[in-house]
């Protein structure tokens, strides 16, 4: 038999995958070991293998059939828009992509005007600006600390995952629109879908029961 | 500058040597086996006007396709597919008469994607249409010729995978969805993602039934049994059923061709354009993340070039087939041997008759004059890399063999 090989996002959601995976009995021994400098972890009884990746690489690995199945967030899927089956909402993981900034701001999504965002995720952002609100936007991709952007005056609004919104009351920024709420997804590779239907299916259906 | 000078653009790459054998032997053998079926081989130029490639009638988008100026300001493109130009020369030379039309193409394509995806921009691509002939036989002839493009590339564990575009629009006309919802539920379906599908429908106001089996698109693949599950769900909307009736149909014409075997089938295998009028299918096989074949009945197109005939057709990417048979391990038996004969200046005559022989035997054969003995080492270190079978050596002393 083949191997299945899978390629999760390293951190918290590896975690919660991997949870989520032993109920439908999907384990990885050699994965617990916190202290193991191995990069790919195999069971060789059910004949998986798994490795950790970071986040935006999931879908690349995926695409390319390096992995058959990853699970990354929905924001990273949308992002890098790869072409890969998108086949479960696992459920966790979950927050908002939204359109934040100083109150004040939320009179500059009203017109059509042109307005700086800082972002991420330029796709993203220009997606919904572009498609949704037909509004023309001067995009600036950052790489991290977005909230910093409109408190030193280097954007007018940023589009950015919200979690519990803390970050942004304390320091007096809130959400101004909802872009989409996002969560963790299981994405599976085109050719592995067809070519291991039998096994993929199996998991995606033991998956969706736990779910509900 | 210099460095410049020695590198390619990303996206394209110098074929040489064994890897251009390799490749030309490939298209040599998908070249006959496709003129055996009695397709006929077109060129079409490398560039045209960008039209031909619009979105209607092609299926890259605008921003993949290079354009240019020609001196009057017309916007030309390099072909990022063939099927647009085949068609508009089908329509202007063939067409007229009420025989169907059996075209070939083998060349190269040119898509602008992005970069540092490891993807190639430059490609070459092999490809059939079938014009003028609506019907089901048409179709078994396509898949059948796409089947066996695999197998005598040397595959065996692949699937050609079979679907209807005209099952998802009969659905969608007999529930009246709007543009906006048809166009998020074939994203969902496309993508196989079922809680998407689901919430797509959430607000929409439809029959139980057909809200229950939009939602099990994302389960209509596997083998043939699926068929009349998929059947038994439209029996009161006509055009659906026909879908699956045709490909019930198709499945049985192919069973007489005896590829039954290789053939699986997904009625949610939809495509992002509206350019696939019946069937569609595409081939999957371990190697590369994506289908190595892709193909359909493409109705509509014809009438953009004025002529209103049908039209089936595939194409498959020779490059891909090629790293996906090296991924495989599948080495091709016939490749020719290879061999070097050196020799001494006053030698030459007999070297010439060494090497005439071994042509004759089916060896390819290089000769190389070595006027200064110390040359020798420079070919023994080729020697060791394996690049030539057989290295003879004819000198004073006689003739060596070095291998």
């Amino acid at each position: 038999m083949r191997y299945l090989t899978f390629a999760l996002t390293k951190g918290r959601l590896a975690d919660k995958t991997l949870e989520r995976f032993e109920k439908i009995g999907i384990t990885c021994e050699e994965m617990k070991d916190k202290s193991s400098r191995k990069l790919i972890f195999v069971n060789e009884e059910k004949k998986l293998k798994f490795f950790l990746a970071k986040g935006p690489d999931v879908p690349t690995y995926v695409e390319h059939g390096a992995a058959d199945i990853g699970v990354s967030g929905k924001d990273i899927i949308m992002e890098e828009n790869r072409h890969i089956y998108e086949v479960l909402d696992l459920g966790f993981g979950k927050c908002r992509m939204c359109i934040c900034g100083f109150p004040d701001a939320a009179e500059l999504l009203n017109h059509h005007e042109m307005i700086k965002v800082a972002t991420k995720y330029p796709r993203i952002a220009r997606d919904y600006f572009h498609n949704k609100k037909f509004q023309t936007v001067d995009i600036i991709k950052l790489n991290g600390s977005i909230e910093l952007a409109p408190i030193v005056g280097l954007s007018d609004v940023i589009c950015d995952i919200v979690e519990t919104g803390s970050t942004l009351r304390e320091n007096g920024l809130s959400v101004l629109e909802e872009v989409c709420p996002l969560s963790a997804r299981m994405v599976v590779n085109q050719v592995s879908m067809r070519m291991e239907a039998e096994r993929i299916r199996e998991i995606i259906n033991a998956l969706r029961e736990v779910e509900e | 500058m210099t460095n410049r000078l020695l590198h390619t653009p990303e996206g394209v790459r110098d074929i040489y040597g064994e890897e251009l054998k390799r490749k030309n032997t490939l298209k040599e053998k998908l070249k006959a086996l496709v003129s055996s079926y009695g397709y006929s081989e077109i060129e079409t130029p490398t560039f045209e006007y960008f039209d031909v490639f619009l979105n209607d009638i092609g299926t890259t988008p605008s921003k993949e396709i290079y354009k240019f100026f020609d001196s009057e300001n017309n916007t030309l493109a390099l072909r990022p597919d063939f099927t647009p130009g085949a068609a508009r020369a089908a329509a202007k030379y063939f067409l007229d008469d009420k025989l169907p039309v059996r075209l070939s193409y083998l060349g190269q394509t040119f898509t602008n994607s992005s970069e540092l995806q490891g993807k190639l921009k430059e490609v070459t691509e092999l490809g059939l249409e079938y014009m003028g002939d609506p019907s089901v036989d048409a179709d078994a002839e396509m898949i059948n010729l796409a089947v066996q493009v695999l197998i005598l590339s040397g595959l065996t564990d692949f699937q050609l995978c079979i679907g209807n575009a005209e099952y998802f629009k009969g659905l969608c006309q007999y529930a009246s969805l709007d543009a906006e919802t048809i166009k998020d539920l074939t994203e969902n379906i496309r993508n196989k993602n079922y809680f998407g599908t689901l919430d797509a429908l959430n607000d929409v106001e439809i029959s139980d039934e057909i809200r229950e089996t939009l939602q099990s698109f994302p389960d209509f693949f596997g083998g043939a049994e699926v068929l009349s599950e998929a059947a038994e769900k439209v029996k009161d909307i006509p055009r659906s059923l026909d879908a699956v009736k045709r490909l019930q149909e198709l499945y049985k014409k192919l069973e007489v061709y005896g590829v039954e075997k290789y053939l699986t089938f997904d009625l949610g295998m939809l495509s992002k354009h509206d350019y696939y009028t019946g069937i569609v299918f595409r081939a999957y096989t371990f190697g590369t993340g994506e289908a190595v074949i892709r193909g359909g009945r493409y109705d509509n197109l014809l009438k953009a070039f004025g002529k209103d005939k049908a039209a089936i057709g595939f194409t498959v990417v020779i490059d891909q087939l090629l790293l996906i048979l090296n991924r495989q391990h599948i080495e091709d038996r016939e490749s020719r041997k290879k061999s070097l004969v050196l020799y001494t200046p006053e030698r030459f005559e007999a070297a010439l008759k060494k090497a005439r022989d071994l042509r004759e035997e089916g060896t390819d054969t290089a000769m190389t004059l070595i006027s200064d003995k110390k040359d020798m080492d420079g070919y023994r270190e080729v020697l060791s890399r394996k690049d030539f079978d057989a290295v003879y050596f004819l000198s004073e002393g006689g003739e060596e063999v070095l291998s």
